[in-house]
Order: C-alpha cells, then sequence, then structure tokens
C-alpha cells in the first residue's frame, strides 16, 4: 500500500506545487463582495459534491453512530478517536446508497481525536484526495459533509458550508454547524480535499472542531498498524487485570487446566465453555495457571485472548473478547 | 433503541489561536452586505408577525398575493393571541386568520393592503445540493436582514407529525375500554372526562376496540371536537372534546441533538410530519421561520417551515406551496 506516501509529502511539501495550485480566487477576498463570488463558490462546491459525498460513510457501533471519510480504494477509513473509541473493533460501514460493509478499527489517538479504520469488503470502494500539502488557509472556504442524527437514507449525507475562522496546533475550527452523529465526518477545502474530521462542538452554534489533517499524517504509521496512542480524554484505554473470561480451572493430569465452573452470562459461557472442559492453549501457549494468570492481570475489558480447549471428543479454538470484571 | 450519537461539546479553542474576526463569518455583515441585491425580494416578499403584548416579532410570513394574502407558520400564529403584521415598513393593524391546512401546518392570513409584491408562485426554479438560498434573518423594524445557506440533503417526506390527541391514556379491561389518566390542560381534562370512565361511543358510532377509536382520533386534526359517550358508574354522560396536537400537550421529543440545538426556545416544537421538504442549512431559529426563501437570483424557491435543528432547516419548495394556495382557494 502506499499510503506513507502521505508522510512524504508532508515532510517534503516545499518542495511539491501545491495539490491546490488552482486556488480558488474568491479565497483570496476578504468577504464576497458579489452575488458572482458566491455563485463561485458554489459551483466549486457542487463540482465536488459526488464525489465527496460518495465517500463519506456512516460507522455504526454499539449503541451510537458516527461519520467517517473513504481516503484509499482499498477502504482505508479516517474518522474521530471518540467514534471507533477502541482498537479492532468491528464496526458497521453504511454508505450514501444504504450499502453496509464490515470495517474493523485500526489506531487511535486519545489526545487529539484522530482514528482510522480499514473496510474488511472487498473493494475498490469511491475515496478522496488528502490535503496532503496543508496548503488550506485561515479564512478559506470550506464544506463538511456528515451522516447527521445517523443515518437516514431518504435524507442522504447532509452538506454544510463556511470558512476556516480558526487555526491551533492539533485543532482547526470553521463555521459549518454540526451536530451529533457527524463526528468522524469530513470537512474538504473547496477543491474537494479532506483538511479535517469533525471533532466537537464550542458553546455556540457556528463554533465547529475538526482535527486537521497534519494530525493524521504526524502518526500515520502508527494509527495504520493499530496502536493506541496517548492517554487523552477522547478514548480511554481498557484498564489491565479488568478483563473477565468467566471460568475457574485446576491443573489437569493430562496437561492443561481443567475448567471446574462457568460464570452464568460471561464471555466464557457465551462462547461454550462448559464444566469438564480442558484448556489446551492460552494465547499459543500451552495452558498452566500461571499463564492463565499472567494473561488475565495483563489484559483489559474488551480485549482479545485465544483459547484452545477440548469439549467432550471435540477441540476447539476460538478467540474471544474479554468482559468487565464484575 | 436510543442511539448515542457522537459529537462532543467542549471549550473553545485557546485565545491565542490563530482567528478570523467575526465579521467576515458566514454569518457576518461582510457577508450580509454582499447579498443587498436579494435582500431587496425579502423586503418586498415577507411579511414579519409581531406578538401586540410584547411588540415582539415571533414568525415570519409570505406574501402571496398582491391584496394582502399571507401564508405563515400555523402552529406559531395560534400561539398568539393578539397580533400585527408588517410588510415592507408598513404596519398592518388588522390581521385576519382565513384558513389553516394542519399536513403542512401552514396558516393564511389576509391583510387590508393592495399593490403588495408577491412571491412568484409559479416559479419553476430547480434546486440542488450547495446551491445558495437566502432566508430572512434578524430583522429591524423597517428593514429585513438576509441570511444565506446551501440546499443541504435530498428532498423528502418529513415523517412522524403531531396527531391530534384527547390528552387521556387507554386501557383495556374486559372487553371494555377505559380512560386511564387524564393529562392536564388537555381537552378532556377541560370536558371534564375522568379517569375509569368508559368509552362507548365516539361521534354517534359505538366504539368497538381501543385501535378502531385510535384510528378514527388519527383521522381527525387538532381543534376538532369530537363527542363522546361514557358510562361512569350507573350513569350515561355525553362529552364534546376539543382534541390537542400532541406536541402542545406533551411537547416535541427531546433528544441529545435536540438539547445542543436549544430546545424548543430555538427549534420550531412542529418540526416533523411534513408531506415534502426542501432542506437548507441557513442559521435560523424557531421565530425566523414562516418567510420566503430566493436564490441568489432572486428567484422564489419556496417557504421556510420549521427550524428542525442546529443543522437543519425545512422549507415548503414552491410548487408544493402553490398547491396548498390553490386548495385554500378552491375551499373558501
Amino acid at each position: 500500500m502506499t499510503m506513507p506516501a502521505y508522510l512524504l509529502f508532508a515532510v517534503s511539501s516545499g518542495l511539491i506545487a501545491g495539490g491546490y495550485a488552482d486556488r480558488p480566487a474568491f479565497n483570496d477576498k476578504i468577504a464576497p463582495q458579489t452575488l458572482d463570488d458566491f455563485r463561485e463558490i458554489q459551483q466549486a462546491l457542487q463540482s465536488n459534491l459526488a464525489r465527496t459525498r460518495a465517500a463519506t460513510v456512516c460507522l455504526q457501533m454499539d449503541g451510537g453512530s458516527g461519520s467517517a471519510v473513504i481516503i484509499s480504494e482499498d477502504g482505508l477509513v479516517l474518522t474521530a478517536a471518540h467514534v471507533t473509541g477502541k482498537i479492532d473493533e468491528e464496526i458497521k460501514v453504511i454508505m450514501e446508497d444504504g450499502r453496509e460493509l464490515k470495517g474493523v478499527s485500526l489506531g487511535l489517538n486519545s489526545e487529539t481525536d484522530s482514528a482510522m479504520l480499514q473496510i474488511i469488503d472487498e473493494g475498490p470502494f469511491p475515496f478522496v484526495e488528502v490535503d496532503k500539502d496543508d496548503s488550506t488557509k485561515l479564512g478559506d472556504w470550506v464544506f463538511s459533509l456528515g451522516h447527521s442524527g445517523g443515518f437516514d437514507k431518504e435524507r442522504g449525507v447532509n452538506v454544510r458550508v463556511g470558512r476556516l475562522v480558526r487555526q491551533a496546533n492539533s485543532t482547526i475550527q470553521s463555521d459549518c454547524m454540526l451536530i451529533g452523529g457527524d463526528s468522524g465526518g469530513p470537512l474538504f477545502n473547496m477543491a474537494g480535499e479532506l483538511i479535517g474530521i469533525h471533532s466537537r462542538v464550542g458553546a455556540s452554534r457556528e463554533e465547529s472542531m475538526h482535527v486537521p489533517i497534519r494530525e493524521f499524517q504526524s502518526h500515520w504509521d502508527e494509527l495504520k498498524k493499530g496502536s493506541f496512542i496517548g492517554e487523552g480524554g477522547f478514548a480511554k484505554k481498557s484498564k489491565p487485570g479488568s478483563g473477565f473470561l468467566g471460568v475457574i480451572t485446576e491443573e489437569a493430569k493430562e496437561g492443561g487446566l481443567r475448567i471446574t465452573e462457568v460464570w452464568e452470562e460471561s464471555v466464557a459461557a457465551e462462547v461454550g465453555l462448559k464444566m469438564g472442559d480442558r484448556i489446551l492453549e492460552i494465547a499459543g501457549e500451552a495452558a498452566t495457571e500461571e499463564v492463565m494468570s499472567n494473561k488475565l492481570t495483563e489484559l483489559g475489558a474488551g480485549e482479545k485472548l485465544k483459547l484452545k480447549w477440548i469439549s467432550g471428543e471435540e477441540t476447539k479454538e476460538e478467540t474471544l473478547k474479554l468482559g468487565e470484571r464484575p | 433503541m436510543n442511539k448515542i450519537l457522537r459529537i462532543l461539546v467542549l471549550v473553545a479553542l485557546p485565545l491565542s489561536a490563530n482567528s478570523l474576526p467575526s465579521e467576515k463569518r458566514k454569518n457576518g455583515p461582510m457577508i450580509q452586505k454582499a447579498l443587498s441585491p436579494v435582500q431587496v425580494s425579502l423586503q418586498e416578499s415577507s411579511a414579519v408577525f409581531y406578538n401586540n403584548e410584547n411588540s415582539k416579532l415571533f414568525i415570519y410570513g409570505t406574501v402571496v398575493s398582491e391584496d394582502g394574502l399571507i401564508l405563515t407558520k400555523a402552529s406559531e400564529l395560534e400561539e398568539v393571541k393578539d397580533y400585527h403584521v408588517r410588510v415592507g415598513t408598513k404596519k398592518y393593524r388588522s390581521p385576519k386568520l382565513i384558513s389553516r391546512n394542519d399536513s403542512w401546518d401552514v396558516a393564511l392570513v389576509k391583510i387590508e393592503a393592495e399593490g403588495l409584491k408577491s412571491v412568484d408562485l409559479e416559479s419553476k426554479i430547480e434546486v440542488n445540493h450547495g446551491t445558495w438560498i437566502v432566508s430572512n434573518g434578524a430583522t429591524e423594524r423597517r428593514f429585513r436582514r438576509p441570511r444565506a445557506g446551501i440546499v443541504s440533503a435530498n428532498k423528502r417526506e418529513i415523517p412522524g407529525g403531531s396527531p391530534a390527541v384527547l390528552g387521556v391514556s387507554l386501557n383495556a379491561k374486559d372487553e371494555k375500554l377505559l380512560v386511564g389518566n387524564v393529562t392536564k390542560e388537555s381537552g378532556a381534562e377541560k370536558a371534564g372526562l375522568k379517569e375509569g370512565d368508559e368509552l362507548l361511543e365516539v361521534d354517534g358510532t359505538e366504539i368497538k376496540d381501543r385501535d378502531s377509536f385510535i384510528k378514527y382520533l388519527t383521522s381527525k386534526s387538532p381543534g376538532n371536537v369530537v363527542k363522546l359517550k361514557v358510562k361512569r358508574a350507573e350513569e350515561t354522560l355525553d362529552f364534546e372534546v376539543e382534541l390537542m396536537a400532541r406536541h402542545k400537550l406533551f411537547g416535541g421529543t427531546q433528544n441529545r441533538n435536540d438539547q445542543l440545538s436549544g430546545g424548543e426556545t430555538q427549534q420550531s416544537p412542529r418540526r416533523t410530519g411534513f408531506p415534502m421538504v426542501l432542506q437548507h442549512e441557513t442559521t435560523l431559529s424557531r421565530r425566523t421561520v414562516g418567510g420566503p426563501i430566493f436564490t441568489l437570483d432572486g428567484e422564489f424557491v419556496g417557504m421556510n417551515i420549521a427550524a428542525a435543528n442546529r443543522v437543519e432547516v425545512f422549507a415548503i419548495p414552491v410548487e408544493e406551496l402553490a398547491k396548498i394556495v390553490e386548495d385554500f382557494q378552491k375551499s373558501s
């Protein structure tokens, strides 16, 4: 895959004729002066809508909904950390036409609210270009897309227009209005290049905060390989030791761990572990009391654990997601 | 399911941040000034409704005839007993409510005027996502201020609406239909219905079961009166109950996005249930809908009918508005 190219561009942007070379004239006016200025903004916006709308998706998690945008043909997606919330989580991806796809969350930065996700289904997918050179300036006209309030097939993607009104290190602000469900959705310049991801709103309704694309670029590889970055407020890492399997075991004479008790309503019960079953391997290691205890001290709720066990005559293997220790 | 819709509310950016002055922003005065050619259309064909009790603007209207017919938002108009209207710079003291259409939440009002500039109900303009349209923003007594936004989503029906309700819960018991809780201030309470009353007839027809009774009520509009025959102890009693709009009795439903939108001081309480709307993203509120919207060329596009939330305003498209006016004319 060619993604690291974005990083390359980021550090060498001075050498490249800007991706926004045909910078529209209306961006260099203090404000529109005539109706023709508005018409030019409209034309630029409309010429980019079909493509950007097609790449803007709704994300559905357990009990929650946000937005996101596809940035490569094979389905790499940018969104907000407080939308995915976790690493390696299965998330439903819905396109504007209603097509449902399977996605898995990759890394996230809990300090800046950036996150990545990969669509598992086969592409090609519609995607948008990224403003690699960080060429969008204060006062530039921008537009915002998102599945405001959750997916609504009849309504489709919700479009808003505004200007870039503030810039700070890890946040940019526009006066495109946002609402619940927009989080993780894309902010574009008038060339249709992605410049930010919706993150949060301020006290007044024209205060919309976005994560600038440079924040993604500076942690691109980490995000892509699934790292949980930072200890910020946008996502909470699960606490080591908070993971709960729901079995009591003893070492078996023939090797491995014999299950002597299974909690009702535990992940163990869910995958069908039964009293008398014998666990052979834990995360690829031969099962002993020590390995089990080490793993469970290490892992938090929601994290994954691979088990191999014998139930009756049958050998089973399953990766299960730990529950929350009661 | 009560879904969490992701968006965080957070403090503003630090003041040291590089910032665009407010006059240059989307709703700022510089932008407003550039829209002045369109302001002319707003000035001529908007009506402003003022409450006589506090002299405050409470809703806009759209001029649809030279001799003073005005369309406005019915559910807001009915909240105010005594009002006057301004069109252009002129004040009209005795507006009359002629008729209303509940499925669109539109009222037709007449003022004594001549030579007004009506919007063009035959306008055949097609607008798409991203098309600029201009609405009334804030207003001065003599001057309408324009505010711009773009068409933001697919044209569509908004389901829901605000059905007519009696103001009682219903309990089905041993083949009988009984009155449960009676809501305060409802038509049922005012008429004197009491918990435990057995419902026998509505408008002269026997009530067979809960479903058919509810079906009958939903065919009615708020403001309609139904005749009920009920059995209380050994007595048979007759009541006339005025039906009320559900949102008026119970308020619109409030979710987190409604709270984010400022609740019903900002949002139109009647914001669902429209046969067809054009959606745009102009920053408007409950008090600034009802007026006309125009393209940059001053072509009439429709009439704002609801501030749905902080990012969505619904307007009745011109072709639908033409039909509404035609229906009003037929029925008068």
